[in-house]
């Protein structure tokens, strides 16, 4: 590592990682597990389709959604419920059809829908947080192959944060595992 | 990446080989270029615009029949004192039930793990969602004082009163709400990675900037495809058991109520299957011609017609078995309003209308017991748009031929509707379509990733298979030989 | 009723009475024991009704006070309080015959009438036209100022205007003692227009008087004269009947007496005391009290004649003193009618001096001489029946009169024309050719409330005061005497009859009232005293004013004629028969929006009248139901649609008279068909008519049946109809009261939920005697009147959207030559599991504590999804702002204790809650318990035979309590376990064990 480099990394603009591209579902698996094994961490894949076994090659553990939806769904039962019971039987009772003021069976489609819908809420909202979304300017975006990835292209990103991340080496690591390109991207 | 060898028909059953979803000389190049290629056109052909231009018009006269209720009132339907529900709540009905296709394709069938549903379900939560904003129109505009109809929504008000949790109406408030929310949420979620691809193939500066916004930053990254998948998986758990319990709610409108006609158990049930039935008709009815005129029929095979077809008929048949099942209790119960109730609608005054129902409910699916007919598009196509008409008639039967005679005879009645009933009925499907229409204009009306993700492309038998990620579908088994050396 | 306020104001102006002698004497007189009532509450409405009349009496001429009564008050006047309602009592006169009411007004408004308790002929009720009237006190048609009309021109005249050319005229008549002078007037009872009608002759000797009614009682007299050679009227008492034999003659509804004679028909009929009266009625088209009726004849008003003669010779068989000349039939009946005369003849033998035969207004003379006869020979005289002369008994008929006058018209010997009210240009009979001789007369004058055919015929139309604008008396069927005080400042001026005449005798004219106040009422032969004055005024009737009865007895040379006449044969071809309409009577209501939307009783059309026609005779003429038809009289011919209903007799049309009015007003233009050119002297009642069918369809807005219905409907009706309303023989319900409910049975279903309980003090029910109900309609109108419901016109009532709260559900029975009918009042029952209640999204209709299912008007949004739950579909939704045309002065009739109702809005019976409110708060403020009955609904109030009974149900004691526990008592659609707090007495019905129903 010298010093005219550096400063030449210094004044130019920052790398933001490597970009690789792969043409089959099969390649995209292999290269990210071959990136996970070489012990990187901060390095993802990008693909037009979910690709299954991604997540185990990339080492991704599984989501927490589910208990959002947990949360959601039991604070939507505790409002219906209370919702009910409280504005027909205790802020302004009326006498209707001498039915009781607050009768489980009547509050049950309320409370339902209610509960449906916050646990809905709640995923959708996870999942947006969860995403960092919305994220409308990202460093791989300037990349012009990288526009094929939502359409037929796989590809791999190695970001220079990681403190493993040698541009040789990687780029290295990358052709081998048969990409088809390897490009650098600028942050 | 080697290509399907083509197969012309996929909907023959031969158990050796699993027929492929999408046909032809596709791979994920070729299918995303011609679903996009559509939303991305300059400009639209000429039908789309004469299309446009009729539902948009007839829009227009649904706006101005709703100007002329609001200033002159609920009078100018044909409503009387014993029918004092007619065109409105059947229409209502009506487009709910339509409404139930499009969450129920995406959910249930998800659920199901029915691949061929990527094919359609785009298309029919679009529908969905029209279909209901369709709906919802009518509840709010069919009160006496439309400006108050906000006082059906829990609001503290100046009155400091609240509403009655005890009615039905309530409970379809929020029924239908609900409805609404998750199934725009279903289908936006649904759509983002799809934004994202008109996103990265645009080629003018404003379609990347809305699309860009729209699709929220995806770059398809692994991590966000897992949470995605998770996610969508959570919704389609919740929206199934809702699209059940949404008409079950809307049929309480008529069972919790004691009209003759009206109060019967089997309703819930009922409403449901016959809201599938209607859907997937609608579902047909907006597809065959457009899969012929844009020529899609690689992506929309005829294996995907006669599933839906299938259907069609099972639902028609639980539909034609619920009608039956009404008259049994009716006589079975040995209550004489409730007997006469039923007699009424098959012999009474409105006897043209039950059996223009049954006609085009019961009789009319049984062409789909031949397979010519499921697989024939025009012959399918004749049989939705007499669902449609049927489901329709549905309603009104159970309706007004309920109100128009109930327990005294001396309060009997007859309900004829007036131009506005007929011409607001007309409106509500201008604007379903004009939606429609927009739709079709600006946005890919395939669920793009999915569909290439049960292409054999989609390499879904690499890897270890495990919960959810095998639902996308398996790959057909004809061609295990491609990925045979590139997996390993 | 009245509010704290008006408490107050009453105790006011009670203070000043209660020193002077003439009120302690009134007291007394009046309400037996009242000196200690005053001081004890318990009889506290009493109480209103006097102080509302005190208050009249303390300015009297307060009721004349200008602008005041009109218009807000600027400065308090002594005695009153603003918005208090204030009763006075008056009287409303109608073909010869009044009935006397009690108005409510409040701040000089009128806004309600009722029955006057006191009135003979009232008893506390008052018919639809009655109440109705209040609706034509404020109708924006009526004419405002005189006409002047001239080689076809007309000018609106100032009253100076008149009186420039009046006073002069009249003068000049005076001076040539009356010659070429002819006055046509309405028939009136008035003591005072006699008084001064002998004023007139003696100064203008040479005048002539005609009269002219089209629905009079003149074959009445002419029976009397033939069968006592004296002019006599006969006043019948139900109460003592046990028989009733009615040949064509609408006793219960078409009778000057008929809210009496109601009330005594019906009280005998609940099978309480142990006693039922039996009434027999043989009429050519079904009326109110064919369908009282035990038995019913339907048959052709030209073969009533000959039943009459067979049932006198049935009553000679029975060993009844009959003439020799009559005791044979004077000529053979169908099988069905002889068997009713028959039986008829035996009950009334059995029932001898407890039994009644009254022939109708269309019988000709000897068919009344004959009831004379019979009655006669029955010892229905002072039993069932008395007579009493005829206070204008010497007159000649209405139809000769206006014969008469048509007559000199022609022969051009009247110069001057004065017409007293009425339209003879509309209703005279046509043959006379009346309307177009009027011009022949170089001045005629006429008097009337619009501007109508008469008045366009004449050369002035001066405007006339309603009679609740203006002073008059007139004399009910019994000749009591009540002073008609006005009510209010005249709204556009007017003149009255006594006016007009006074003038024209050119005696010193005064006001209307010292004209009333000069003449002698009370057979004393002078003028009341001031007390007799205010005590008239008060009690709304002159004591001692009644005639007495007379005895008669029959010449025996009357049998003979009579029945050599009674043989006539009914003769070939359709049978048209005019009738009196349940609504507008002869026409000269058919500007009230009020009666013409409320339902005709049998036929429940409104807006319209129609050719009445049996089903076997349409279905012989080739005629549907809502066709229209030709009918050919010699030269003369109308068409008119035709309505098909059962129970009309064979060979006959029924012809409501009063519809097809051409200068009645924007409501009553145009409406219905008029049939008076069919009408000619020499048949008035009846003429035979050429029938043919023309093809067009109409549309007759009907209440009931909107649409014709088809069989399987006709047949459920049929089979439903047994459930709804409930009917036993009185013989076997005599025998075992308790079957009806034990046929009925009606078990508590099991509650999903315990029990609600109601924590109000009182517990408000109502229960509907079927029994008793006549199906009259009075309740519909009253309930209007009260709750300021809206009238929405024909095409809304034809798509089924009228809005009467209270309704009277007409239901056929057995074959539909001769059905049963029953009615049945409906409105909100008050369930206490309301279905209307737990569907309504935004709670707009709640229960009270009190049981009462209110309807909150501001909350409701109009989703109309409680009258869709409500199985008897009383609610009533405004589909459109049905107030949007109303007038300001259409408004004045408003009941300032209702909400007007919004367009979008559901509404239905609250059972008044207004009135259980103010007579609450006025117990409240008192500390004193409501005594059972103090609270009445407008529909009991009304109701002439008392089948509405309303009360608390808490109170073990009240009536209501005790109805809702008779044997006779059940729910409409018990098996639904709505609990509805109204509950329905089943339909007691007499038929002899000897005739099977004819």
């Amino acid at each position: 590592m010298s010093e005219p480099r550096l400063s030449v990394v210094a004044e130019g603009p920052k790398l933001y990682g490597l970009l690789a591209e792969f043409d089959s579902v099969g390649k995209l698996l292999a290269a990210a597990e071959r990136v996970r094994e070489a012990g990187f961490t901060r390095f993802d894949a990008h693909s037009p389709i979910p690709v299954h076994g991604l997540d185990e090659a990339m080492g991704i553990r599984p989501s927490r959604l589910p208990l959002l939806v947990l949360g959601g769904g039991a604070s939507g039962l505790g409002a219906g419920l209370l919702l009910q019971w409280w504005t027909n039987a205790v802020d302004y009772p009326f006498m209707i059809s001498g039915k009781p003021l607050f009768g489980l069976p009547a509050a049950i489609p309320v409370t339902f829908e209610l509960t449906i819908l916050l646990s809905a809420l709640g995923v959708v909202g996870g999942l947006v947080v969860a995403n960092g979304w919305p994220q409308f300017h990202h460093p791989l975006f300037a990349s012009e192959r990288f526009r094929r990835a939502t359409t037929d292209r796989f590809f791999v990103s190695v970001e220079a944060a990681d403190p493993r991340f040698e541009l040789e080496t990687v780029r290295g690591l990358l052709e081998s595992a048969g990409a088809s390109h390897v490009e650098e991207v600028e942050d | 990446m080697a290509t399907v060898p083509a197969v012309v028909d996929n909907s023959l059953e031969d158990p050796r080989r699993r027929a492929p979803l999408v046909l032809g000389e596709n791979d994920f190049t070729t299918v995303t270029e011609k679903v996009c290629a559509i939303a991305e056109r300059p400009r639209p052909p000429r039908e789309w615009y004469i299309a446009f231009a009729i539902s948009a018009s007839l829009a227009a006269v649904l706006l101005a029949m709703l100007g002329h209720l609001f200033l002159t009132g609920i009078g100018v339907w044909g409503l009387n004192m014993p029918v004092a529900w007619g065109f409105d709540i059947t229409n209502f009905v009506f487009w709910v039930g339509i409404g139930h296709a499009g969450t129920l394709i995406s959910a249930i069938l998800f659920l199901f793990r029915q691949k061929w549903r990527t094919a359609i379900n785009r298309f029919a939560e679009s529908m969905t969602i029209f279909a209901v904003i369709c709906a919802g129109l009518f509840p709010a505009v069919h009160v006496g004082r439309p400006w108050l109809a906000y006082w059906l929504f829990p609001l503290p008000n100046q009155m400091q009163m609240w509403p009655n949790f005890r009615s039905p109406l309530l409970w379809d408030v929020f029924a239908v709400s609900t409805y609404f929310t998750v199934s725009l949420l279903f289908w936006y979620v649904g759509m983002i990675p799809d934004l994202a691809t008109l996103r990265d193939r645009a080629t003018t500066r404003i379609r990347s900037v809305v699309y860009g916004i729209l699709s929220l930053g995806w770059r398809g990254s692994g991590r966000h495809w897992h949470r995605y998948e998770r996610a969508y998986l959570l919704l389609a758990a919740l929206a199934t058991p809702l699209v059940l319990s949404v008409h079950s709610v809307v049929s309480f409108d008529f069972a919790v109520s004691q009209l003759p006609g009206w109060h019967t158990t089997i309703f819930p049930p009922y409403f449901v299957a016959g809201a599938i039935f209607g859907g997937f008709a609608m579902v047909l009815t907006l597809l065959i011609p457009i899969r012929s005129y844009l020529d899609l029929g690689e992506l929309v095979t005829t294996r995907h017609l006669e599933n839906m077809a299938k259907i069609v008929l099972a639902t028609g048949m639980m539909v034609g078995y619920a009608y039956g099942m009404e008259f049994f209790i009716a006589w079975y119960s040995g209550n004489p309003y409730e007997s006469f109730a039923f007699v009424n609608r098959a012999l009474g005054p409105y006897a043209w209308a039950y059996w223009t129902m049954i006609f085009c409910n019961v009789i009319a699916p049984q062409l789909l017991w031949w397979r010519r007919a499921r697989t024939t598009p025009w012959m399918l196509w004749g049989v939705a748009v007499l669902v449609n008409v049927g489901m329709w008639f549905e309603r009104f039967v159970i309706i007004v031929t309920s109100l128009s005679r109930d327990y005294l005879p001396s309060s009997w009645g007859y309900f004829k509707p007036t131009w506005v009933d007929l011409l607001t009925l007309a409106g509500s499907f201008g604007l379903f379509f004009m939606l429609f229409l927009l739709f079709l204009r600006f946005v890919p009306m395939f669920a793009i990733a999915e569909v290439k993700s049960v292409m054999p492309a989609g390499g879904l038998e690499i890897g270890p298979h495990h919960g959810h990620g095998q639902y996308w579908g398996e790959i057909p088994h004809q061609h295990d030989r491609q990925f045979g050396e590139e997996g390993a | 009723m009245s509010g704290e306020n008006g408490k107050r104001a009453h105790w006011r102006s009670l203070d000043e009475l209660a020193d002077t002698p003439e009120f302690r004497e009134l007291v007394s007189a009046e309400f037996p024991g009242l000196e200690e009532d005053i001081a004890d509450p318990a009889t506290r409405r009493e109480f209103v009704k006097i102080l509302g009349a005190s208050l009249g009496m303390v300015g009297l001429t307060s009721c004349r006070w200008p602008k005041e009564m009109i218009l807000p008050f600027a400065s308090q006047p002594a005695g009153r309080a603003p918005g208090v309602a204030v009763q006075y009592a008056t009287a409303m006169e109608l073909c010869g015959a009044t009935v006397g009411l009690l108005v409510t007004s409040y701040d000089g408004r009128p806004v309600k009438i009722e029955g006057n308790p006191l009135h003979p002929a009232s008893l506390g009720a008052a018919s639809a036209p009655a109440q109705a009237a209040v609706l034509e006190l404020y109708d924006p048609a009526r004419s405002r100022q005189p006409v002047r009309r001239e080689g076809g021109k007309e000018a609106r005249q100032s009253w100076e205007d008149f009186d420039a050319f009046a006073t002069p005229h009249f003068n000049g008549l005076r001076a040539s003692r009356g010659r070429g002078l002819a006055i046509l007037s309405e028939a009136s009872s008035s003591p005072t227009l006699a008084r001064l009608r002998v004023g007139l002759v003696e100064a203008l000797p040479e005048a002539r008087w005609y009269g002219w009614e089209p629905l009079s009682r003149d074959n009445e007299l002419e029976g009397a004269r033939l069968a006592f050679g004296r002019s006599v009227r006969g006043v019948p008492d139900l109460s003592r009947a046990r028989v009733i034999v009615s040949l064509d003659g609408d006793l219960l509804a078409g009778h000057p007496d008929a809210l009496r004679l109601a009330r005594e028909f019906a009280a005998t009929r609940r099978g309480d005391g142990g006693e039922m009266n039996r009434l027999f009625a043989a009429e050519p088209v079904p009326s109110v009290t064919g369908a009282a009726a035990d038995h019913r004849l339907a048959l052709a008003a030209g073969s009533i004649p000959a039943l009459a003669s067979s049932i006198a010779a049935g009553l000679a068989a029975h060993g009844v003193a009959v003439p020799e000349a009559l005791r044979k039939p004077a000529r053979a009946l169908d099988a069905r009618a002889e068997r009713f005369a028959a039986a008829a003849a035996a009950d009334l033998a059995v029932a001898r001096g407890r039994s009644l035969i009254v022939a109708g207004p269309r019988q000709p003379a000897e068919v009344h001489a004959l009831a004379w006869i019979l009655n006669e020979a029955l010892g229905a005289f002072g039993a069932t029946l008395r007579a009493v002369d005829d206070p204008d008994g010497d007159r000649e008929s209405h139809v000769q009169s206006v014969t008469g006058l048509a007559g000199r018209l022609r022969a051009g010997e009247v110069e001057t024309l004065l017409i007293l009210g009425g339209n003879a240009a509309y209703d005279a009979p046509a043959d006379l050719g009346l309307a177009d001789l009027i011009g022949r007369a170089r001045v005629s004058i006429h008097l009337s409330l619009h501007d109508n055919e008469t008045s366009r015929r004449c050369a002035w139309h001066v405007p006339r005061a309603h009679f609740l604008e203006s002073w008059g008396d007139a004399r009910a069927w019994d000749g009591t005497v009540s002073v008609q005080q006005p009510l209010i400042e005249a709204l556009y001026g007017g003149r009255t009859p006594l006016e007009l005449v006074a003038a024209l005798s050119g005696a010193r004219v005064e006001s209307a009232r010292d004209l009333v106040r000069a003449t002698p009422t009370d057979g004393s032969g002078s003028p009341l005293g001031e007390a007799g004055w205010r005590r008239a005024l008060h009690d709304g009737v002159v004591e001692g004013s009644g005639l007495p009865p007379v005895r008669v007895s029959v010449r025996a040379e009357a049998a003979g004629p009579v029945a050599a006449r009674l043989g006539v044969g009914a003769g070939r071809g359709t049978e048209a028969v005019f009738l009196a309409d349940a609504s507008v009577h002869d026409g000269r209501f058919a500007n009230n929006a009020w009666l013409q939307e409320l339902p005709d009783p049998i036929t429940r059309v409104t807006w319209d009248n129609a050719a009445l026609v049996g089903p076997a005779t349409a279905a012989e003429l080739g005629v549907r139901h809502g066709e229209m038809v030709a009918l050919t009289a010699g030269e003369r011919s109308i068409e008119i649609a035709a309505c098909v209903v059962p129970g009309v007799a064979e060979g006959v049309i029924g012809l409501p008279l009063g519809y097809g009015r051409r200068a009645a007003g924007p409501v009553g233009d145009g409406v219905g068909f008029d049939v008076y050119p069919l009408r000619v002297s020499e048949a008035p009642h009846a003429v035979k008519v050429d029938v043919r069918g023309l093809g067009r369809s109409y549309v007759l807005a009907s209440t009931q049946d909107h649409h014709a219905i088809d069989a399987i409907g006709m047949e459920e009706r049929g089979r439903r109809i047994g459930e709804l309303i409930v009917e036993a023989e009185w013989a076997e319900y005599r025998r075992d009261p308790d079957a009806i409910r034990r046929e009925r049975h009606e078990p508590k279903p099991l509650a999903l939920f315990g029990e609600l309980e109601y924590g109000g003090d009182h517990q408000w029910g109502m229960t509907i005697d079927l029994s008793a109900c006549i199906g009259c309609n009075a309740c519909a109108v009253a309930c209007q009147a009260e709750n300021n419901i809206p009238v929405v016109g024909k095409k809304q009532v034809a798509r089924g959207r009228e809005m009467h709260w209270i309704r009277v559900d007409r239901y056929f029975k057995g074959s539909p030559e001769a059905p049963a009918v029953a009615f049945q009042p409906v409105a909100c029952q008050h369930c206490e599991n309301a279905p209307c209640e737990s569907v309504c999204p935004v709670a707009a209709t709640v229960h009270s504590s009190e049981g009462l299912n209110s309807m909150v008007y501001n909350r409701c949004v109009g989703t109309r999804y409680c009258s869709n739950n409500c199985p008897y579909k009383v609610r009533r939704f405004n589909y459109f702002n049905y107030f949007k045309r109303t007038s300001q002065v259409e408004k004045m009739a408003f009941n300032p204790d209702v909400t007007v109702r919004a367009r979008g809005v559901m509404e239905k019976c609250t059972f008044c809650v207004q009135r259980i409110e103010s007579v609450k708060i006025a117990a409240k403020n008192e500390r004193r318990p409501i005594a059972d009955g103090a609270i009445v609904p407008a529909c009991a109030q009304t109701c002439p035979t008392e089948a509405i009974v309303f009360g608390d149900l808490r109170d073990p004691s009240s009536r209501v309590s005790q109805l809702h526990r008779h044997p006779r008592a059940y729910s409409l659609l018990a098996e639904l376990n709505v609990q509805p707090r109204n509950r329905y007495l089943a339909k007691l019905r007499n038929p002899s064990s000897g005739a099977e129903e004819a």
